[in-house]
């Protein structure tokens, strides 16, 4: 149980290779922080400096009030589960919990309490005697974090931890570290790749991309409003729709024209922008998917031909192009729908698609920063 | 129809390729053991001691054996097990710590280290044996004092030869060193409660060809002996047997020479063979 | 030469894409040599750039340092004593003290007459008590050459830690500064086994290796400068003295002397022979091992692993035994021969050891029946590694036996043995043993042997470096002159290929 600062974190290579610059984050006491971005953005290598499994090249980290810099894994108070598990291949379920107890020299039956105790929270305590390769990946999983949970560590680190795991087994395991947390009420720190992970396990999200951190913010904020184009087009899938496009101020009053058609910014977004004093300029528009809806007769709408028709189930996804061969993605409720509607949507059908304008993101072409943070 | 006439084809074409393999299966252990089992008889041969023209003894019997453990066999076999037992433990130490080290810790200077070692490598060993000879001499450790000084040379430099087991640490997961790390042990736990039990196939593997290698140790043995034959080892005393002027007296006991030496080292070796395997494919090729 | 881009290199035809690819070798070849000495170049620049910056840096921290550190410029170890790290203060100083002890004693002797290897020789005296002459031993060339250089290597020691000791001094001054506290002999003790384990664990291994193979290679490398042989051992008959560069000139010398041949031709054709049988050897093994193991791993050929532990088998056996007993079995007198005699099949003995090249294709048969045992075990455990689906795929689209071989098995093999087919090229270079137990070097090449010693047609180089060193005349310099030609030339060997092969140029990859 203890906050994490990072100040001024950098990670040099031998070989010159930065992968992490001037990282700067303070994870708050009992705070669950989800590093999420590409493979290579260092998000990894953030986290194995904080269990100090990699040099910090400059800059600190100090783990409740303490700065960690100079001390070994096993003295900053950490727990960590990792991608691949590793569980020591030799030794049963039981010992692996156990091993860090056993090091730590705490008497055998205080073990016996805590390691099952843990397996019983984890639902594994018929494997405790079989050795890890006989055990599914689900399992390993489960041993992995009972192995960290033993620790009764001040900060929890996880790298990538579902990612060996099947789609319906990740969901499943997703759940429970949610249920775990609540469990060990801990400082979490979570490292993936994949945003849905990111958006459902944390408090906060870290998005980070060749080593620069993006944003900082809680789901909803990087969800609404996203500081740049990279974290628009990470957070949320399918990806979010962008159109090189003007904005026009006229009159006090902001429009849009996307392929031509001219559509009015409102609510919320136009305040903001008015209260930026935003003139007319060239801006890349950003719409999701799911804000973008089939037009009705007469409303000003976009032309465009349907490519694509894929059929999720609850919804549909449609890819269709512009006349200027622009893709677009359009994501639909099938209960929208009738039955013939969704028949006549095959390749080359002409579909009108408009949106509304509360929903807009602008960004600059140049910065691609947010016009509006 | 077709189908089927095409299939067996296959079969029999398969049968045909099996068949021409299994015989050159046999030709090529045939040919590969025959040698061994040449010495094997001929050094049960009674009749006479030089090379003969035939491979099967006349008259058999133990004649070679008595004869080889009356000569000064018996001391180059106890200098050269002493010399492997030795080299057995002290190179499998050194050799563990130089490749595990080298595979697992990212330390300043382990490339040039490794650089370092590699171009010592390009030097044939060989040149150094003029040096290495005139400080044992110094040391007072050649003619019949060899043993230790043959021990202290091979195992000072072994420290080379750390490719093979470092391969086979290179496969062994790094994740689980750092899992340890967390879990809250120091290196040297790591070392002996993760890592060792984990490589058993390399260690043994190492054991064995440490242990293997001093019985055909031959060119700076003869060079440390310099002619006493106290100080010989197998290797050396047995090709003494087989000089123009020896080899006519002593040619069937260099044949029970070669059985007594070979034996043991094979048993032993067909014993922990599965090891080898391992530790040949595992490591060598990676180095 | 014309470089092409991808899209124009897709459109050339089979012959001239094999051409591109050989020409772009061999131009690459001198390019990777070039790259090669600029990377040693830059190394150096660096190194001296560095070394500047220290020899400031020692210097900006005596002016800036305090009493304790100005007094550890003398006394090393002084400052960490007077900041509570005794032990570490403690060893520093015990160096200090046995450095100068040495230096004071015995080392700058040694030292002072490095320059000269030493100036008296051996004496005959007349002893008047007991009417003879005995003689007198003075100066000890060898040994001046060993322990200057050990001396040598001492003072590098020595200057390296005091090095270390002036900035243990700087770090600790920071270290107080900033308020933290420093590590006490406690902690350093603990450090040997966590975060400073590599070197409790390289320690041991290393003295080793400096001491009995730096040490002697350097020391050999200088005899090369010298004139230490036989007759000039340096100490009970004649002293040894630097000859500069005469060694090489006589290695490469043209003239010949009588009815033999030139040293040059000599080493040059020892040379060629060498390299001609460590392609051989190595290549005969790998191809005909490989073939072994897919026999014995085809699929549907029973008692795989009988197969396999008849020919490994033959690896536990030392092999001198087998060695000497096949090279005893091919001589004139030798089991063969008698017995092709005996059933009439020939008249004479065959040449086997006495022709040179019978002798030379006999070695390189019998190493393929040495070497093809272990090259099977190596190579199955890389074809069990081959994903099987790599062959499925390449039957649907249609390859036979022989393409699924030659363009799936053979381009992996090649990959993943790179680096093992250059070291057992080197090794086999270096391959002493079967060749001396075989056939000593013989048959004798009249015209090649002379004052270094005989030289047989089957002699490796280093073969020949041990007939010169244990020769009638001992010429060790000449020994020493060969054993930098073979390092030379296994150097230049490596550079090329490390310079092509992929598999070795990053290591991590390969992980």
């Amino acid at each position: 149980m203890a906050s994490v600062k990072l100040t001024g974190v950098k990670k040099i290579y031998d070989n010159k290779v930065v992968a992490v610059h001037d990282f700067d984050l303070d994870i708050h006491d009992k705070e669950f922080v989800v590093f999420v971005g590409p493979s290579g953005c260092g998000k990894s290598t953030t986290l194995r400096m904080i269990a100090g499994l990699e040099d910090i090249s400059e800059g600190t980290i100090e783990i409740d009030g303490e700065v960690v810099n100079d001390l070994q894994p096993k003295d900053r108070g950490i727990a960590m589960v990792f991608q691949n598990y590793a569980l020591y291949p030799h030794m049963s379920v039981y010992d692996n919990i156990a091993f860090s107890l056993r090091l730590s020299k705490v008497p055998e039956d205080v073990v016996y309490d805590k390691v099952t105790k843990a397996a019983e929270i984890l639902g594994i305590t018929e494997y405790l005697m079989r050795k890890p390769r006989a055990l599914s990946g689900g399992q390993r999983q489960r041993v992995a974090i009972g192995r960290a949970m033993v620790r009764d560590s001040k900060v929890f680190l996880m790298d990538e931890p579902l990612s060996n795991l099947d789609a319906k087994l990740r969901n499943q395991m997703r759940a429970e570290i949610i249920l775990l947390r609540e469990k060990l009420d801990t400082t979490f720190i979570y490292v993936t790749h994949d945003q849905t992970e990111a958006m459902t396990l944390g408090d906060r999200i870290v998005i980070m991309k060749d080593g620069y951190i993006m944003q900082v913010g809680t789901p909803t904020e990087v969800f609404e409003m996203p500081k740049n184009l990279f974290v628009a087009g990470f957070i949320g899938a399918p990806q979010m729709n962008f159109i090189n496009t003007k904005l026009l101020c006229e009159g006090g009053k902001y429009y849009v024209t996307p392929f031509g058609v001219k559509l009015p910014v409102e609510g919320e977004k136009a305040e903001m922008l008015a209260a930026k004093n935003v003139q007319t300029k060239d801006i890349v528009l950003g719409v999701r998917p799911e804000h973008i809806r089939l037009a009705e007769a007469g409303e000003p709408a976009i032309k465009t031909k349907l490519l694509v028709n894929e059929m999720m189930g609850s919804e549909i996804h449609l890819h269709v192009s512009t006349e200027d061969d622009t893709r677009l993605i359009v994501r639909v409720p099938t209960v929208d729908l009738s039955k013939e509607e969704r028949n006549a949507m095959t390749a080359g059908h002409e579909l009108a698609v408009t949106f509304e304008g509360k929903v807009m993101h602008f960004f600059d072409p140049e910065s691609s920063e947010n016009l509006l943070v | 129809m077709k189908n089927e006439k095409r299939h067996m084809g296959l079969k029999a074409a398969n049968r045909l390729s099996n068949t021409a393999i299994y015989i050159l299966l046999i030709v090529i252990s045939v040919v590969w053991l025959l040698p061994f089992v040449f010495i094997l008889l001929q050094s049960f041969r009674v009749e006479s001691t030089w090379q003969v023209g035939y491979v099967i003894p006349q008259q058999w019997g133990f004649d070679n054996y008595i004869r080889l453990w009356n000569s000064d066999f018996k001391r180059w076999y106890l200098n050269t097990l002493i010399i492997a037992l030795f080299s057995a433990v002290l190179v499998t130490v050194i050799q563990l710590c130089m490749s595990y080290t080298l595979s697992r810790f990212r330390f300043k200077m382990r490339g040039p280290l490794m650089r370092f070692m590699l171009i010592l490598g390009m030097f044939p060993g060989m040149l150094t044996m003029i040096i290495l000879y005139r400080v044992l001499a110094d040391l007072g450790l050649t003619q019949a004092n060899a043993v230790p000084g043959l021990i202290l040379v091979g195992v000072a430099s072994s420290g080379m030869g750390y490719y093979v087991s470092k391969g086979f640490f290179d496969t062994i997961s790094k994740s689980l060193d750092e899992a340890a790390r967390v879990d809250g042990a120091t290196r040297l736990q790591v070392l002996y409660k993760i890592i060792l039990p984990l490589a058993k196939p390399i260690v043994i593997y190492t054991i064995l060809t440490a242990f293997m290698g001093p019985w055909g140790d031959f060119v700076f043995a003869r060079y440390v002996a310099m002619g006493t034959s106290a100080g010989y080892n197998v290797a050396v005393g047995m090709y003494s047997w087989l000089t123009n002027d020896q080899i006519n007296s002593w040619y069937t006991t260099f044949c029970a020479g070669g059985v007594m030496v070979a034996l043991p080292v094979t048993i032993l070796f067909l014993c922990l063979q599965k090891y080898y395997v391992e530790g040949v494919t595992g490591g060598a090729v990676k180095g | 030469m014309k470089r092409y881009s991808d899209m124009e290199f897709l459109r050339l035809s089979k012959w001239q894409k094999f051409l591109y690819k050989l020409v772009s070798f061999l131009v690459g070849i001198p390019l990777g040599i070039g790259r090669f000495f600029k990377k040693i170049d830059i190394a150096v620049k660096n190194g001296v750039l560095r070394v500047v910056s220290e020899l400031k840096d020692v210097g900006v921290t005596f002016v800036h340092g305090d009493w304790k550190t100005k007094v550890s410029y003398v006394v090393m170890g002084f400052g960490n004593i007077a900041r509570g790290q005794v032990l570490r203060g403690l060893l520093f100083l015990l160096f200090e003290a046995v450095f100068i002890f040495y230096m004071v004693t015995t080392g700058g002797y040694w030292l002072s007459k490095l320059g000269t290897l030493g100036t008296q020789g051996p004496e005959s005296v007349y002893d008047p008590i007991y009417d003879t002459n005995t003689t007198v031993y003075h100066d000890n060339s060898f040994k001046i050459l060993l322990y200057g250089v050990l001396t040598i290597f001492f003072i590098v020691a020595f200057v390296y830690t005091w090095w270390v000791n002036v900035r243990q001094n700087k770090l600790a001054e920071q270290i107080i500064k900033s308020g933290k506290k420093l590590k006490s002999g406690k902690d350093d003790l603990k450090s040997l086994v966590d975060d400073q384990f590599h070197k409790t664990l390289l320690a041991l291994p290393m003295v080793g290796i400096l001491v009995f193979t730096v040490l002697p290679i350097v020391f050999m490398v200088l005899v090369a400068f010298t004139n230490y042989d036989g007759s000039h051992n340096g100490y009970s008959n004649a002293l040894f003295t630097w000859v500069g560069l005469k060694n090489f000139s006589t290695l490469f010398s043209w003239s010949s002397a009588g009815s033999t041949q030139s040293m040059s031709a000599t080493f040059g054709e020892i040379l060629v022979w060498t390299l001609m049988w460590a392609f051989f050897a190595t290549f005969t093994n790998y191809f005909l091992g490989m073939g072994v193991a897919m026999a014995i791993n085809k699929k549907g050929i029973r008692l795989k692993k009988m197969w396999r532990t008849i020919l490994v088998m033959t690896v536990a056996i030392p092999q001198f035994i087998s060695l000497l007993y096949v090279s005893k079995m091919f001589a004139a007198d030798g089991l063969i021969n008698q017995m092709l005699l005996g059933l009439g099949w020939i008249k004479q003995a065959l040449p086997f050891w006495t022709d040179p090249t019978w002798a030379r294709v006999t070695v390189i048969i019998i190493n393929i029946w040495i070497g093809i045992p272990y090259l099977m075990l190596i190579t199955t455990g890389i074809l069990m590694n081959i994903p099987a689906d790599l062959y499925e795929s390449a039957k649907i689209d249609g390859a036979n036996a022989w393409q699924q071989f030659h363009k799936i098995t053979l381009p992996y093999m090649l990959f993943i043995t790179g680096p093992y087919l250059l070291t057992s090229f080197t090794g086999n270079m270096n391959n002493f043993n079967v060749i001396y137990l075989l056939t000593g070097g013989g048959p004798t090449n009249a015209a090649a042997s002379g004052a270094a010693g005989t030289v047989g047609h089957t002699d490796l180089l280093i073969t020949w470096l041990f007939k010169i060193t244990t020769g009638s005349d001992s010429q060790y310099y000449l020994a020493a002159v060969v054993g930098i030609m073979v390092f030379v030339v296994v150097a230049i060997i490596s550079l090329v290929v490390y310079n092509v092969l992929p598999s070795i140029k990053n290591e991590e990859d390969y992980q």
